[in-house]
């Protein structure tokens, strides 16, 4: 079997069909129908320690939501490319991670060990082990 | 997943008030189902610059154990790294050493 990413001069090179790709086009809407995914995305630094967490807040701005914007958003831009950059690689990254921890939530999947407990056939657990192989594939290709 | 205390602030601040922006904080990172192995070890090596081994050291403590501190400094530098790993979608804390 092709891998769906390889080293390439200067990128990693992607072999993914048109469904599949599809897919991928896909996991903005997951991302973004999930919400805060229960607090899953609602991201503390001083869980107790509100006011630090204040001056983090103050800090920091809503930077974290506009980098994962700014992810999905290269992502979606480069969704047909035969080559991504490393800048591009590591947005696929993250996006397909934020995909995986917003399809976990809406499997109620809370703890490890869900990979034996639960139906591979379920499309959407399909889906997310489906993009884990993509993750982890990605990730071998970038270390 | 947030089970950690942090320590209490004293009473009396013109004693420490002078430190407090010194004392180094520790990041942690928690536990999750969902983030893979391999990913959190890349992440911990793409950010921290930790060899391998050491990234996979990390990673396993926080399978294994729940949490692991990753890195640690002033609390701007330790807001920064916290920052980066939730940009990664990794659970990343806070606490004073």
């Amino acid at each position: 079997m092709k891998e769906p990413f390889s080293q390439t001069g200067g990128g990693v090179a992607v072999r993914l069909g048109a469904d599949e790709r599809q897919v991928l086009r896909g996991l903005t809407e997951v991302i973004e129908a999930a919400g805060d995914a229960d607090g899953r995305f609602a991201y503390t630094a001083h869980p107790d320690d509100a006011d630090a967490e204040h001056g983090y807040r103050a800090l920091l701005g809503d930077s974290l939501d506009t980098a994962r914007g700014e992810d999905r958003a290269t992502m979606t831009a480069t969704l047909d490319a035969k080559v991504l950059d490393e800048e591009a690689a590591m947005a696929w990254m993250r996006v397909i991670g934020d995909a995986r921890i917003a399809l976990a939530h809406r499997l109620g999947i809370e703890d490890d060990g869900w990979e034996e407990a639960r139906d591979p056939t379920d499309p959407e657990t399909a889906l997310l082990m489906y993009l884990g192989y993509l993750q982890d594939t990605l990730v071998r290709v970038l270390t | 997943m947030s089970t950690t205390t942090a320590p209490q602030r004293t009473d009396h601040p013109s004693a420490d008030t002078d430190h407090e922006s010194d004392r180094p904080w520790q990041v942690i990172v928690w536990n999750d189902p969902v983030n893979l192995m391999s990913y959190v070890v890349w992440v911990l090596r793409k950010l921290f610059g930790h060899p391998v081994e050491e990234a996979t050291r990390l990673m396993l403590q926080v399978h294994n154990e729940g949490r692991a501190v990753v890195s640690n400094g002033p609390l701007e530098k330790a807001e920064h790294d916290c920052h980066r790993l939730h940009h990664h979608g990794l659970w990343a804390t806070l606490e004073r050493t």
